[in-house]
C-alpha cells in the first residue's frame, strides 16, 4: 500500500519536474499558434487567444518539409553509421590498454573537436573544393559531421567499454577465440546499450547540424531541414510563428521516437552478465 | 581485313566529327549563376527564371542564400574560384568587394546601355554602387526608416500632430509613456549590430555629422537624446539588444506608442495592428533643419571572375527594366526616382508609402567604404558604451571618431 | 608477412588498425582545419587569400593586437565564468535527475526521455525561445518571478550589463541538462544492483552508498561528461547570438562568440583564428587533465 503511494508521489514529482523543464518546449508550441504581434505583447499570454492551427499545414507546404526531413534523415543516418563503424573499435582499444600511446591517442581525439563548426567550415570548404567533393555535397557533409561528432562518440563509448570487465574477455581468449572473435561475440554485446545510446545521440546531433550543410550543400533539393529553418529569417523580417511551427514539426516526432527508444535501451542493462 | 579497318576508321572519324560539331553547337549555350537572398515570394528568383526563358542561349542557375551568409559565402567562393556570375549584396558591403577589384567595373557598359541610366537612381543607392568614380553594380531595391505612430494613443494623450524636432519627439514620448499600462513612448533599435548603426547614422547626419565625423556636436547631441530616452525609460531597456523587427512587434501589440522602422513592416502592421496608425518623416534637429535617413536593401553586382560578363550584364539590364514591377508584385521599393508607385488600395499602407518615398530623397548610403564593417563597429561600440552609462556620449563618440580616423587613414 | 596479417586478426595489428584508421580520418578532416586556423593566426588574411596557405607572415602581431584590446580580458573572464557555472549547474541538475529516475516507479523511464527535448531542438529555436523567455518586458521569466513575489521590477536579463551573462548561463544550463542526465543515467544503470544490496545489508546509509559505490564506479563516465561538457560549452554559440549578441557593451561576450564576430562580421579572419587558438590552448590544458585523470580508472 505504501509503495503505491510512494510511487504516486514520485510520479507526480517527476511530472512536475518534467513540466518545469519542458516549459520552453511548450512555449515553442504556443508561439507557433500565436499571431505575429501576440508574441510581443506585454504581459505574455500563456495560451494563444486566437490559435492559428493552419500554420502547420502552411509551413509544411511552403517549405516542402517532407523532402527536407528526408535529407536530414539521410545525413544523420550516414553520420551515425560512419561514426559507429570508425568509433567503436577505436573506443574499444582506448579502453583496453593504458600506456603512453593510448594517452596520446585519447588526447588527440579530444583536442581535434575543439573548434566550433563556424571556424572549421572555411578550411573544410577549401579542402573539399580541391578534391571535388563539393559535387557530392551530402557525402561531404557526412564526412565533415562525422569528424565533428566522432570524438564525442569515442569518449562515451570508451566509458562504456570500461565498465565491461576484462575477465570476460580473458576468459573468451583462453577458450580459444581470436581477438576479433572475443571483441565481436563477447565484449560488443555487453557494451551494446552504451553504444546504442551514444549512436542515438549522434543521430540527433547530426540531424540538427546546419553550419556545414548551409555552406556545402548549395542545391535546395539536397538541403536538410535545419537549413530550411534558416530561410525564414530575412534581412529585416523574421517570421517567428512560422519558424516555431516548422520547429514543432521537426522536433516532435523525433522526440517521441527517442523517448520510446531510450527507455528500452537505458533501462535494459542487466548486471546478469557478471554472475 | 584492311578494308574493314579502313571502314571502321572512316566511321570513327565521321562520328567524332559529328560529335564535336554537336558539342560546338551545344557550347553556344551559356550558363550564368546568380546568388541572392530572395525566395519565391520576392523578385530575384522570379526575374531570374523569366530571364532564363526569354533568352534561349542563356541558362540561369539560381541559388538562394541567407542574409547573414552573403559576404562569407562569397569570399569563400571567390577564394576557391567558384564565385557566381551575379550576386545581390547588401549595400554597405558593396565597397568591400568593389574596392578590391572583386566586382566588375561596368561603367562603360552602363554608358552604352539603353536600359540602365544612372540619372534615374536616387543619390544614396547610386553612391553605394560607386567607387573611385566608377560604377561596380546596379541598385536592386531600396528602403529607409521613418517614424510610425499610433494615432489612437495620440488622440488619447491629446497630441494633435507628430513631432517635427528631436526635442518634440522626447516631449511626445514622455506624454505617451504609460508604464502602468505597459506602454512605452518610443521603440527603436540600438543593437550592437549593423541595425544599430543603421538607426543612429541618420540622427548623426541630421546633426551635421557623418561616419567620418561621428563626434560632431550635432551627433553628440543625438546620442545624448538617445541616452535621455533610455534613462527615462521612454523606450524599453531591451532596445540595446533587440532588432527593428522585434521592436516594431511591440508597437503592433500596442506596447509602444511610436516606432522608428522601415517599409518592410507595412504588410505585418496592416494585418496585425488593431489601431489607427500613420507614418511621418524622421524628426530633425531643429525646425526646418537638414533631413537625412538610413538607406538599406541590396545591390546587384557582377563578379570580376565571371566568365560571361556580357550575358551577366544582359541579365542586369533585364532586372532593371522590370523595376516598375518591384512594388506592385513584391512590395519592395525600387531605387529609382523615375518610377511612381501605384496605389495598393490599402489606405494606411498608401499613406505610409508616400512618406517613405519622400524620405528616400534624403537617404544617405553608409560609406561607401571597403572597411565599413569596422567603421560600423566603432559606432556600435560608442552607442553601447554611452547607453549603458560606461562612457559619456561625448567621450564615446570621440573614441569612435579616433578609431574611424585610424581606419580611414586620414 | 604472415605474422603481420595474422597480427591483424589476433594481436597488436588488430588494435593498431582499430585506432589508426579513425585517427587518420580525424586528422584529415579535423586536424588539417585546426592547423589551417593556427597558421592563419600568424598571417595577414583577406578574402582573396582564404584558399591558400601562402599569405604574408606577421608573427605574433595578431596576438599582440588581440591582447592589447581593452575588451579582451573581460571577455576571457566572462568565458571562464560562463563555462564554470554552466558545467557545474548542468552536472548537478543532470546528476540529480539521473539519480531520481533510478527510482523505479511506473513511467519513470518515459518521463526521463522527455528531458531529451533540449538535445533535439535546433539551436536556433532554443535561442529564440529563451530570447522571449528572458525578454525584459514581455518575457515569461519576469512574469513568473513577479507573480511569485521574488522580484518587484522587471530584470532586463538581455540588456542589463549586470544580468546579461547570467541570462545566457540559465539558458545554457537548461540546454545541457539533457546530455548530462542521459549519460549519467547510462553510467548509473551500469552499476550492479547487488553492490548496493550488499552495502545496505552491511548497514551503509544512502549517503555512504553514494560516496563509496556510485561515485567511484561512475568515475570514467563523470570524467567523460565533464570534459565533453567543457568542449560543448566552449562551442555554445546559438544562445549568445539569439539572446544578447554578446551585449550590451560586451558584458555577455565570450571567446567563441567574439571569434565568430571577428571572422564573420568584421571579416578579420586572422583575429578570429587568433582568438580560437587561445581557446584551443585552454582546451589543451583541460584535455591533459582529463587524460591524466583517467589513469585512475578501474576497468570493470
Amino acid at each position: 500500500m505504501t509503495e503505491k503511494w510512494t510511487n504516486r508521489i514520485l510520479l507526480l514529482v517527476a511530472l512536475a519536474l518534467a513540466a518545469l523543464y519542458l516549459f520552453p518546449l511548450y512555449w515553442m508550441y504556443v508561439t507557433s499558434l500565436k499571431t505575429g504581434s501576440e508574441i510581443f505583447a506585454t504581459p505574455p499570454g500563456m495560451v494563444p487567444t486566437n490559435p492559428q492551427w493552419g500554420v502547420f499545414a502552411y509551413v509544411w507546404e511552403l517549405r516542402g518539409m517532407g523532402r527536407f526531413l528526408w535529407n536530414s534523415a539521410i545525413i544523420a543516418s550516414g553520420t551515425m553509421a560512419l561514426t559507429a563503424i570508425l568509433g567503436t573499435g577505436c573506443a574499444y582499444v582506448l579502453a583496453r590498454y593504458r600506456n603512453i600511446w593510448i594517452d596520446v591517442a585519447l588526447f588527440l581525439v579530444l583536442m581535434l573537436q575543439v573548434l566550433p563548426a563556424s571556424l572549421m567550415i572555411t578550411p573544410l570548404f577549401v579542402g573539399f573544393s580541391q578534391f571535388g567533393l563539393l559535387n557530392h555535397p551530402q557525402l561531404a557533409v557526412i564526412l565533415a559531421v562525422t569528424a565533428k561528432v566522432m570524438p564525442f562518440f569515442v569518449v562515451l563509448v570508451r566509458a562504456t567499454f570500461m565498465s565491461v570487465p576484462g575477465e570476460l574477455e580473458e576468459a573468451a581468449l583462453v577458450d580459444g577465440n581470436s581477438r576479433i572473435g572475443a571483441f565481436w561475440f563477447i565484449v560488443l554485446p555487453l557494451a551494446r546499450n552504451g553504444i546504442l545510446v551514444s549512436a542515438i545521440l549522434i543521430f540527433m546531433q547530426a540531424f540538427g547540424e546546419f553550419v556545414y550543410s548551409k555552406s556545402i550543400i548549395q542545391a535546395v533539393e539536397l538541403q536538410p531541414a535545419s537549413v530550411g529553418l534558416n530561410a525564414f529569417m530575412g534581412p529585416n523580417t523574421t517570421e517567428w510563428n512560422n519558424i516555431m511551427a516548422y520547429a514543432t514539426i521537426y522536433v516532435t516526432p523525433i522526440l517521441a521516437i527517442f523517448v520510446i527508444l531510450q527507455r528500452r535501451i537505458v533501462s535494459g542493462l542487466t548486471s546478469g552478465a557478471l554472475k | 581485313m584492311t578494308i574493314r579497318f579502313g571502314l571502321l576508321g572512316a566511321l570513327a572519324l565521321a562520328s567524332i566529327s559529328l560529335l564535336s560539331l554537336g558539342a560546338a553547337v551545344a557550347q553556344d549555350e551559356v550558363t550564368i549563376t546568380i546568388w541572392s537572398l530572395d525566395d519565391a515570394n520576392q523578385p530575384a528568383l522570379n526575374l531570374a527564371r523569366e530571364f532564363d526563358e526569354l533568352e534561349p542561349g542563356i541558362k540561369v542557375e539560381y541559388r538562394e542564400i541567407q542574409f547573414d551568409d552573403v559576404v562569407a559565402e562569397s569570399m569563400r567562393a571567390f577564394a576557391t574560384g567558384q564565385a557566381p556570375d551575379i550576386i545581390a549584396v547588401d549595400n554597405p558591403e558593396h565597397a568591400l568587394f568593389a574596392a578590391r577589384g572583386a566586382f566588375l567595373d561596368i561603367t562603360d557598359r552602363v554608358a552604352a546601355s539603353d536600359v540602365i541610366n544612372p540619372d534615374n537612381y536616387f543619390a544614396g543607392p547610386l553612391n553605394s554602387v560607386s567607387w573611385d568614380g566608377k560604377l561596380f553594380g546596379v541598385p536592386k531595391a531600396t528602403n529607409t526608416i521613418a517614424l510610425y505612430y499610433n494615432k489612437d494613443l495620440y488622440a488619447k494623450a491629446g497630441i494633435t500632430e507628430p513631432p517635427k524636432t528631436w526635442d518634440e519627439l522626447v516631449e511626445v514620448s514622455r506624454k505617451l509613456n504609460d508604464p502602468a499600462n505597459n506602454v512605452y513612448g518610443l521603440a527603436f533599435s540600438a543593437k550592437a549590430s549593423e541595425e544599430g548603426t543603421f538607426q543612429f547614422l541618420p540622427w548623426a547626419q541630421m546633426g551635421g555629422g557623418g561616419y567620418d565625423n561621428i563626434n560632431a556636436p550635432g551627433a553628440v547631441k543625438a546620442l545624448e537624446i538617445w541616452k535621455t530616452i533610455m534613462d527615462e525609460k521612454l523606450a524599453s531597456p531591451d532596445t540595446l539588444t533587440r532588432g527593428q523587427w522585434d521592436s516594431t512587434g511591440t508597437f503592433n501589440s500596442g506596447n509602444a506608442a511610436q516606432v522608428i522602422s522601415g517599409p518592410w513592416e507595412l504588410n505585418r502592421m496592416v494585418e496585425e495592428a488593431k489601431f489607427d496608425w500613420g507614418v511621418t518623416l524622421l524628426p530633425t534637429e531643429t525646425e526646418g533643419g537638414a533631413r537625412s535617413s538610413a538607406m538599406g536593401d541590396f545591390n546587384w553586382a557582377i563578379f570580376a571572375s565571371s566568365k560571361h560578363p556580357d550575358e551577366a550584364f544582359k541579365a542586369l539590364e533585364y532586372f532593371a527594366s522590370q523595376d516598375d514591377r518591384l512594388f506592385p508584385e513584391f512590395g519592395q521599393l525600387p531605387a529609382r526616382s523615375d518610377i511612381a508607385l501605384p496605389e495598393t488600395g490599402e489606405p494606411l499602407k498608401d499613406a505610409a508609402l508616400q512618406v517613405f518615398v519622400e524620405q528616400l530623397q534624403y537617404a544617405q548610403a553608409r560609406g561607401p567604404h571597403p572597411e565599413w564593417p569596422k567603421i560600423s563597429k566603432a559606432v556600435q561600440d560608442a552607442i553601447q558604451q554611452a547607453l549603458t552609462g560606461q562612457q559619456s556620449p561625448q567621450a564615446a563618440l570621440d573614441q569612435a571618431a579616433a578609431t574611424i580616423k585610424g581606419i580611414l587613414g586620414t | 608477412m604472415n605474422r603481420l596479417l595474422s597480427g591483424l586478426r589476433d594481436g597488436k595489428g588488430f588494435d593498431i588498425v582499430l585506432v589508426t584508421v579513425p585517427l587518420l580520418f580525424l586528422f584529415a578532416l579535423s586536424g588539417l582545419p585546426l592547423i589551417y586556423n593556427v597558421v592563419m593566426s600568424f598571417q595577414e588574411v583577406d578574402m582573396f587569400s582564404l584558399g591558400t596557405f601562402a599569405r604574408p607572415w606577421v608573427g605574433f602581431n595578431n596576438y599582440i593586437a588581440v591582447f592589447s584590446q581593452p575588451e579582451t580580458w573581460p571577455i576571457m573572464r566572462n568565458t571562464l565564468v560562463f563555462v564554470v557555472v554552466s558545467i557545474a549547474g548542468q552536472f548537478a541538475i543532470g546528476f540529480g535527475l539521473a539519480l531520481f529516475f533510478t527510482l523505479k516507479f511506473p513511467g519513470a523511464s518515459y518521463i526521463r526521455g522527455l528531458f531529451l527535448a533540449s538535445w533535439v531542438m535546433p539551436g536556433l529555436v532554443v535561442g529564440a525561445i529563451w530570447n522571449w523567455i528572458l525578454a525584459g518586458d514581455f518575457g515569461v521569466l519576469n512574469y513568473i518571478l513577479k507573480s511569485l513575489g521574488i522580484i518587484s521590477e522587471n530584470i532586463f536579463w538581455r540588456s542589463d550589463t549586470a544580468w546579461s551573462l547570467w541570462g545566457v548561463v540559465i539558458a545554457n544550463i537548461w540546454n545541457g541538462v539533457a546530455f548530462n542526465m542521459i549519460l549519467l543515467a547510462v553510467g548509473l544503470a551500469g552499476i550492479p544492483r547487488d553492490l548496493y544490496e550488499a552495502a545496505a545489508l552491511d548497514g551503509a546509509t544512502a549517503w555512504q552508498r553514494f560516496w563509496t559505490i556510485t561515485l567511484p564506479m561512475m568515475r570514467s563516465t563523470i570524467g567523460a561528461v565533464i570534459s565533453l561538457g567543457l568542449i560543448f560549452t566552449l562551442q555554445q554559440f546559438d544562445l549568445f547570438a539569439a539572446i544578447t549578441s554578446g551585449g550590451p557593451a560586451n558584458s555577455s561576450n565570450v571567446a567563441q562568440y567574439w571569434a565568430w564576430e571577428q571572422s564573420f562580421r568584421q571579416y578579420d579572419f586572422a583575429k578570429g583564428s587568433t582568438i580560437s587558438v587561445v581557446m584551443i590552448a585552454v582546451v589543451l590544458v583541460a584535455s591533459i587533465i582529463y587524460v591524466r585523470s583517467t589513469r585512475h580508472e578501474v576497468r570493470g
